[in-house]
């Protein structure tokens, strides 16, 4: 094991290299931290720059005034609507496609793997994927949200060669008691891969909760737009204040955006811890290839 | 009964081998079904969102009119593609795409490699492991926050024009200033995705085999010496298979990054080939033309993977993709 005895240099090394990573973890911290403060700031002290770790003049005013936004929380459910049943309808289909392919019975596995490898390699540009897509009748349709992402080559290949390094004693026995193939897959080889479903889930609801691109290409109804769309629109465009001219108002427009970037990022914030137990075990499944 | 018939199932196989050779694909079906069955929705999908898709790049070779469709628009042949190369606005935005491609590879791409080895070199459990979790955070952020952040934080009232006040600095208008655009993008990435992307790589250094250090402690080696002679060189793989995916990127940038970023002011700079394909493309229906962009994308893509797997190959053994 380690010894005990650590020369001089190795000490030295060890904390500077601490003491490196701590720093850059709070400047990374920084700009969120500012934004939360300035969430529950004083329109005059944002506006002057006093504000920076911490609120001053404390306020829940912008928050009452986001959280009372209609649109915003159209958007929210929408969002929400679409990672939950992405993220479940993803997993479900990236498994049973996943499951054949770890199977030497199974005759195209090879194939397959071949096919979903080149769409890795070869990227489909992107206007005839828009024209496609449109002529789905996925245009102004809330499953373009959600059907896109249901394959993804990179999780695909991950919960492929998890599925590969599961012990095969398992699925034998089961398989002398007469389990079929959907039995095995949703009795004995699912709930043994908690990891990989735990880390592939974050993987889609993340990446369906910050989409940006598609429902830009994609939806065009304002009722429809997604969270991120509904952002865009506050953060860059539009003044988001609706009081009347020379009105004394207790948030200002950086308070507002403040607020609402916070909102709109806490809940995707809160899958991680629920689900870093698994995470960690998970990524252990380390090896791509 | 169920043994007897297994049985004789067992003696005609045997006398039917040669007719199994044949016709094994239908007796594979027949034999395990189930299979077939699960992998149909996946394969659906992949014709549907990715092969289909990759078949209407022959718009690109068409007058593409959406009332004709693909079946009736006139074929042209490489006359989309001339035009791209006689035309000024693409090498703009082709020069403003390597550029960044490049400063990806060079600046971003690196940095979670020399995280995860330092993220590594942390005894304290309880330590490390908020610190990957105050790194993994910024991934959880979409563009359009990230973007609003960044322009928060370098806004005339923004944290680093204070600072710079204290020090008596005129203040930086960063995001309408082209020379700071490419840094920015670089920052922005590297604070978003670096953290995340040490995850695959912690994964591969935990599969080291522990002796390999003693063994090394033993001939005594120091730390710094342990990482980089033994830590990196069995990380390579994991590394080079992870460049390999990101170079067939190489001009396909972050959309969502670069679109949420610009500025007016920035687009001499910051006009890349997404944000030109979705400007003309999507929003103005030049279909054909910036098809013919996005084939090239993807041509050049495909050439840079080839390429740099033939030479993983060549340096490593069973390096490369495949």
């Amino acid at each position: 094991m380690i010894s005990s005895r650590e020369s001089r240099g190795d000490l030295i090394f060890r904390y500077t290299n601490a003491t490196i990573l701590g720093l850059i973890s709070i400047v990374m911290l920084i700009p969120f931290v500012k934004v939360l403060a300035t969430s529950f700031s004083g329109p005059h002290a944002v506006g002057a720059g006093q504000v920076y770790l911490w609120p001053v003049q404390f306020t829940w005013a912008s928050w009452k005034y986001i959280l009372g936004l209609e649109p915003l929380w159209s958007s929210f459910f929408i969002t929400l609507f679409a990672t939950v049943a992405g993220t479940f309808l993803s997993l479900l289909i990236t498994a049973l496609f996943a499951y054949p392919l770890s199977k030497n019975e199974f005759k195209l596995a090879k194939i397959l793997m071949f096919m979903i490898v080149i769409t890795m390699i070869f990227r489909y540009p992107i206007i005839p994927y828009f024209l496609s897509l449109r002529s789905y009748g996925l245009y102004n349709s809330i499953w373009v949200l959600i059907i896109p992402y249901t394959v993804t080559a990179f999780n695909l290949i991950i919960m492929r060669t998890f599925f590969k390094g599961l012990p095969k004693e398992l699925e034998e026995a089961a398989q002398m008691e007469g389990c079929g193939y959907f039995q095995l897959l949703f009795r004995i080889v699912l709930p043994s891969s908690q990891a990989v479903i735990a880390t592939l889930g974050i993987f889609y609801a993340v990446g369906i909760w910050n989409q940006f691109m598609i429902p830009l290409l994609f939806i065009e109804d304002q009722s429809l737009y997604p969270l991120q769309l509904k952002l865009r629109e506050y953060i860059v465009n539009v003044d988001m204040e609706a009081g009347g001219f020379g009105e004394i108002l207790p948030y200002s427009n950086e308070t507002l955006r403040s607020a609402t970037i916070i909102f709109a990022t806490i809940p995707i914030l809160l899958v991680y811890p629920f689900l870093q137990k698994y995470f960690v075990k998970g990524a252990m499944l380390g090896s791509v290839k | 009964m169920m043994q007897m018939a297994n049985r004789l199932h067992e003696t005609k196989k045997a006398f039917s081998n040669e007719r199994i050779k044949k016709r094994g694909g239908a007796r594979n079906i027949r034999k395990y079904w189930p299979l077939y069955v699960m992998v149909l929705p996946g394969v659906v999908f992949l014709i549907m969102f990715r092969y289909i898709p990759l078949a209407g790049i022959v718009i690109a070779f068409q007058d593409y009119m959406i009332f004709k469709g693909i079946m009736d628009s006139p074929f042209v042949g490489f006359k989309h593609f001339q035009a791209l190369f006689d035309y000024p606005q693409f090498w703009r935005v082709l020069k403003n795409t390597a550029i960044i491609g490049l400063y990806n590879i060079v600046f971003v791409f690196p940095v979670p490699v020399v995280l995860a080895l330092m993220f590594n070199e942390i005894r304290n459990i309880v330590f490390k492991r908020s610190l990957q979790t105050i790194y993994y955070i910024p991934h959880f952020f979409s563009w359009v926050i990230i973007a609003g952040l960044t322009f928060d934080f370098l806004s005339s009232s923004g944290v680093v024009n204070s600072v710079r006040g204290w020090f008596g600095l005129d203040t930086i208008l960063f995001m309408q200033d082209e020379s700071y655009f490419r840094i920015i993008t670089v920052l922005t990435s590297i604070w978003r995705d670096a953290g995340w992307g040490t995850i695959v790589l912690l994964a591969a250094i935990s599969s080291i085999n522990p002796e390999m250090y003693e063994a090394a402690m033993v001939d005594g080696a120091n730390r710094i010496r342990q990482v980089l002679n033994i830590t990196l060189p069995l990380i390579m793989p994991t590394v080079v298979i992870l460049f390999l995916l990101n170079i067939g990127n190489f001009l396909d940038l972050s959309f969502e990054q670069i679109y949420n970023l610009l500025t007016p002011m920035t687009y001499p700079v910051g006009d890349v080939i997404d944000t030109y394909v979705y400007r003309v493309g999507i929003v103005q229906g030049q279909y054909s033309s910036t098809t013919a962009i996005g084939v090239f994308q993807s041509v050049i893509g495909l050439v840079l993977v080839v390429v740099f797997n033939r030479l993983a190959k060549r340096y490593q053994e069973d390096g490369g993709l495949w």
